[in-house]
């Protein structure tokens, strides 16, 4: 007994380097899995705060960029509006209605960005909402301009938000002109680079077309712009096409983001729950 | 160590965590060479600093690191192994003459091939581990070494020249 406290005692420093690098290691597989509740983040009160101060310093030097941004949106909108306008009239004919739960299914939520990175191997974002007000993991988040990610996990106040600049966070999506189907994927180092994946080659894609995402998307309300085609090759298997897209979100400079609550959610997963499962 | 150097220590571990976190975190040359300044406290760290004490400052630097990084226990993974490995490579390139007129790391005391070669080998153990698991990802296994190299010598760099300031005093 005597030798093995000696042994031990002798390898204390040992001993001690396993059990941090294990504490460690511990905390990277328990933490980084989706889906889990997160403090030891930015989602951290102390933590966010500290955030939000550079961020406002940041803001204050961007106003210039966010103004510009505003009006650009705002331009947007109101095309989008003039285009639902004349549309709408001719359609009346067809004994087919939207109700207006499904016309209002989705409302959208505008959140400040308290941190976000984009030089990681895997970035995530921080935002001002959480739980209080009405969030919850799994909701889909977008910006003016394009996807951002969705987010994983909140607490009451703030939430956390895995970007599209994730290996693991992929996005159903199609090409705009043709309506092929894939999904994006980022590439791991630039962030303004992502993939589009399983496209197959025999199938027409030309560059410049818009990526968005698709109709069957669990996540995201259909036609969000992702991309747009850059570049164009050919995979090292043979069969389907290498598309590289430049993301439309500016992450650089987010400030703003919009969190998607998708109002008949419940509904729809209520009802798949039903489907009659194969026995 | 006298009272006013430890208070130094500890401004010197507060400022290189708080440039860390506000700044440096989102600076990156052509997304592939970053810079770590918080491991210049354990770089410098006299040499007879027992191992354990080393190890658990590393390790509280690393986790205070990752709740700004959101990486988890990965800074702390790095730092740690860093420090644990700082006697084996002190005793791979002991000077000719010992360590015993000398207690602190530094470009005044040591000869240059000495200094840059520990730096290399201290940031390379720490970056290189870092991206790894940062990416896990097998696909990255590529990039993730290359960004660990160029950070290497990045940091080289800047601690080179944060030493130039360090010494005529």
């Amino acid at each position: 007994m005597n030798q093995l406290f000696q042994f031990l005692l002798r390898q204390r420093n040992f001993l001690l380097f396993f059990v941090l690098e294990l504490i460690s290691l511990w905390s990277v597989f328990k933490y980084n899995d989706y889906q889990r509740t997160l403090y030891f983040n930015t989602t951290n009160q102390w933590v966010a705060s500290l955030l939000a101060q550079k961020q406002e310093v940041q803001n204050y030097y961007k106003l210039r960029d966010i103004n510009r941004e505003l009006a650009s949106e705002n331009a947007q909108l109101r095309q989008e509006v003039f285009r639902l306008k004349a549309q709408k009239a001719p359609d009346l004919k067809l004994p087919y209605y939207i109700n207006e739960a499904v016309l209002n299914q989705y409302q959208p939520l505008a959140c400040k960005v308290i941190d976000l990175t984009t030089q990681q191997s895997q970035n995530y974002l921080t935002i001002d909402k959480g739980t209080k007000d009405g969030l919850h993991p799994g909701m889909a988040v977008i910006s003016s301009t394009g996807v951002v990610g969705k987010i994983l996990s909140c607490t009451e106040n703030l939430s956390m938000v895995i970007s599209i600049l994730h290996t693991n966070n992929t996005v159903s999506a199609k090409l705009k002109s043709s309506g092929e189907l894939g999904y994006v994927k980022w590439a791991g180092w630039q962030p303004e680079v992502a993939e589009m994946m399983d496209v197959s080659k025999y199938k027409k894609v030309v560059k410049g077309d818009t990526v968005v995402t698709s109709d069957y998307n669990a996540v995201f309300p259909p036609n969000v712009p992702i991309g747009i085609v850059a570049k164009l090759g050919l995979k090292k298997d043979g069969n389907f096409h290498d598309i590289k897209i430049m993301l439309l979100t500016h992450f650089s400079t987010l400030q703003y983001v919009y969190v998607i609550k998708n109002r008949l959610a419940w509904q729809q997963a209520k009802l798949e729950q039903s489907k009659p499962k194969p026995e | 160590m006298g009272n006013s150097s430890t208070f130094r220590w500890i401004l010197t571990v507060v400022f290189t965590l708080l440039i860390q976190v506000l700044f440096l975190r989102d600076l990156t040359i052509a997304y592939f060479a970053f810079c770590f300044l918080y491991v210049w406290p354990l770089l410098k760290a006299p040499i007879d600093t027992p191992v354990a004490y080393l190890m658990l400052g590393a390790f509280v630097l690393g986790w205070i690191v990752d709740v700004f990084y959101n990486t988890h226990g990965m800074h702390a993974f790095a730092t740690v192994l860093m420090a644990s490995l700082r006697s084996p490579i002190f005793r791979l390139l002991t000077p000719a003459n010992g360590y015993d007129e000398r207690s602190h790391v530094s470009l005044q005391e040591m000869r240059p091939l000495w200094f840059f070669s520990y730096l290399f080998l201290m940031l390379f153990s720490h970056h290189g581990v870092l991206f790894l698991l940062e990416a896990s990802d097998f696909n990255l296994v590529g990039i993730s070494l290359l960004r660990g190299l160029s950070s290497c010598l990045l940091g080289i760099l800047v601690f080179g020249i944060l030493e130039l300031f360090n010494l005529n005093k």
